[in-house]
């Protein structure tokens, strides 16, 4: 049984994100054509994916929301998945052999090629990733809102309900507008769902294994693109990185804190998962401002984050016009802020749509 | 204007903790906007964190985001979008560019002295199962979670069980949860009043509140005193578990078995 839900697990977390994110590829640099990029490009649309088909249910599924959303919600993710493989034989055909062009040119990937010291470091590095993986799963930390966040959860799961429970008596209610467009718990209750594990199983042992590691892989490509002439100081970025969330717990708001002790909280996806990923992709526009792969990327990212939280939204579209019109001034190319400000219109619908919701202007 | 102000720095004050982990990532930041030459990271690492910080401190901008509907607690994640780590870890790589050895010791030693090991927190444990939630809870739950998985029933837990019960079962309803031990929230819930009012528990009046919310279980904390005798005001106990007592009420039971019945005659 236990060998089967890790199958699962694999499948619906690792599998399908990442086949989803092949599609993002033929629409990227070359050089960006790669595993992680195409799970972490996976990922975010698979989230824009989640917060697309999960809205409209949450808003009209009243009863039964949550066997609705997964029947809408399984078929257009496994849907994309088979195009993102589909996508990935036609670029094979084409003789264009994604994954294989970047081989040896940077980081991880180049490991028999780096120095002693590179080799040292990046198995530290690896080190301290796996000691923050086996923490996390060893370890149980206590937080108050996972009587809210953890238990919608568990609602939708053994409830079939969603967000029309109130989850710390169990009492009907109406929809809770606040949280009702931030369906991260939602998805941890369908993986736990579809891999047979009880939602807060899912939310507190699993989850934290994947995105421990996943937050890593951005962290990866945020320096393999400052360190992209420099590759040496790769595996020093890293270990740094590393240490930094182990030792960030200055006070219970940084998003360090919320890495290590909450991970499996929206609120924390939004802080190392949303926000990182907006600094990435600005990373990359700096110099490949007409790369229409990465724009995608962004606006799909600017609705992903709503999965997380409202705030996410309204922080990544702010980050997003705001480091547009920084590159404006830098660069004295408008077309970025135009570019920009486009990306924010999925985010920019997704916050009409939560204050019409929260000031009572959308009859639910 | 200035009491926002005010309030925004103590907020920025609450956040930073003002340990020395912020006067490196300030002293990484002084670095990078002296020596860092390439326009990219000069605008990423130097001008977006000081431009973030500033409107921070506005005090408009924290008017508008309570006006959006946001929550004013909330408002310290703005800060999230100013990468401390990433400001100081590639201050650091910068710094010692030529040097990456001496610079990986010193910049692990100055990360950890000058931070806070995320696991010394008081709120983390070793795990007790894969719920991460005390096995206590689960034996309770499973004492009084019903056999019939459309059928509910409601308990009243001790303050230390609240967060856990329901993240286990959602089949179990309680009639106040985790709002009533904020503090700051201030909610009224006569059952709580009951429960919680008074030290030495009296039972006559929490069953009085727990019947008027249809309450079947009740579950008492090791040691807690009681004015009458369960048994006395007709509860029956139907198991002990690490210490707590949990009781059942056969009144309410009586009548939500009724409704039961009921619904399934109705189906």
């Amino acid at each position: 049984m236990i060998i089967l839900n890790i199958c699962s697990l694999v499948i619906w977390l690792f599998l399908i994100p990442f086949c989803i994110g092949l599609v993002a590829l033929p629409f990227l640099g070359k050089q960006r054509r790669r595993p992680g990029v195409a799970l972490i490009a996976g990922y975010i649309f698979q989230f824009a994916l989640l917060e697309l088909v999960g809205i409209p249910v949450v808003i009209y599924g009243v009863y039964n929301g949550y066997s609705r959303f997964i029947k809408i919600y399984t078929p257009v993710i496994v849907f994309f998945a088979l195009l993102g493989i589909w996508v990935l034989l036609c670029s094979r055909k084409k003789g264009e052999g994604w994954f294989l062009s970047g081989k040896g040119k940077d980081g991880v990937w180049a490991f028999p090629e780096m120095s002693t010291e590179g080799k040292i470091l990046t198995a530290l590095f690896l080190l301290l990733v796996l000691f923050q993986m086996y923490m996390a799963f060893t370890r149980a930390s206590f937080d108050g809102d996972d009587a809210y966040f953890g238990v919608q959860a568990v609602v939708a799961q053994q409830l079939d309900s969603l967000y029309r429970v109130n989850p710390y008596t169990g009492r009907s209610a109406p929809l809770d507008v606040r949280h009702a467009l931030a369906l991260f718990p939602i998805w941890e209750a369908y993986i736990g769902t579809l891999s047979g594990l009880h939602a807060t199983v899912v939310c507190h042992s699993v989850i934290p294994l994947v995105l421990i590691p996943f937050t890593y892989l951005l962290y990866y490509q945020i320096g393999s693109v400052l360190f992209q002439k420099k590759k040496e100081l790769l595996p020093l970025f890293l270990v740094l990185i590393a240490l930094w969330q182990l030792f960030g717990n200055i006070s219970v708001y940084t998003t360090e804190t919320f890495f290590l002790t909450r991970t499996w909280q929206g609120k924390s996806f939004a802080g190392n998962v949303v926000i990182p990923a907006v600094i990435w992709i600005f990373l990359l526009l700096y110099d490949h401002s007409k790369e229409k792969g990465l724009w995608i990327l962004l606006g799909a990212l600017n609705l992903a984050g709503g999965a997380s939280s409202s705030l996410a939204v309204l922080l990544s579209c702010l980050m997003s016009v705001g480091f547009g019109f920084l590159f404006l001034i830098s660069k004295k190319e408008f077309g970025i802020l135009v570019r920009s400000a486009f990306a924010c219109i999925s985010g920019g619908l997704y916050v009409v749509l939560y204050l019409l919701l929260t000031h009572g202007m959308l009859g639910v | 204007m200035f009491g926002i102000f005010m309030e925004s720095l103590v907020i920025l004050k609450l956040y930073t903790g003002l340990k020395l982990l912020l006067f490196l990532t300030f002293l990484l930041w002084v670095y990078l906007l002296v020596r860092e030459k390439e326009r990219r990271n000069r605008v990423m690492f130097v001008y977006a964190p000081l431009i973030i910080l500033v409107l921070f401190l506005f005090p408009l901008s924290r008017k508008v985001f309570v006006a959006a509907g946001l929550d004013p607690e909330t408002y310290y994640r703005i800060l999230w979008t100013i990468p401390m780590g990433m400001i100081t870890v590639y201050g650091f790589c910068r710094l010692f560019e030529g040097h990456r050895r001496i610079g990986a010791v010193i910049g692990a030693a100055l990360i950890g002295l000058c931070g806070s090991y995320v696991y010394q927190s008081d709120y983390i444990s070793k795990a007790e199962n894969r719920y991460h939630i005390p096995d206590t809870v689960i034996e309770i739950c499973d004492l009084i979670e019903p056999e019939n998985a459309a059928a509910r029933v409601s308990a009243v837990m001790p303050p230390e069980l609240i967060h856990f019960v329901r993240q286990y079962s959602a089949r179990i309803h309680m009639p106040y949860g985790r709002e009533m031990l904020v503090q700051r929230w201030a909610y009224y819930n006569a059952v709580y009043e009951a429960m919680e009012g008074s030290e030495i528990l009296d039972l006559e009046k929490l069953l009085e509140a727990t019947r008027e919310e249809y309450c079947q279980y009740i579950v008492l904390s090791p040691g807690r005193e009681c004015r009458q005798e369960p048994a006395a005001c007709g509860l029956e106990l139907v198991g002990e578990v690490d210490g707590y007592r949990i009781y059942l009420d056969p009144v309410t039971q009586e009548i939500v078995d009724s409704w039961q019945e009921y619904y399934e005659d109705d189906e």
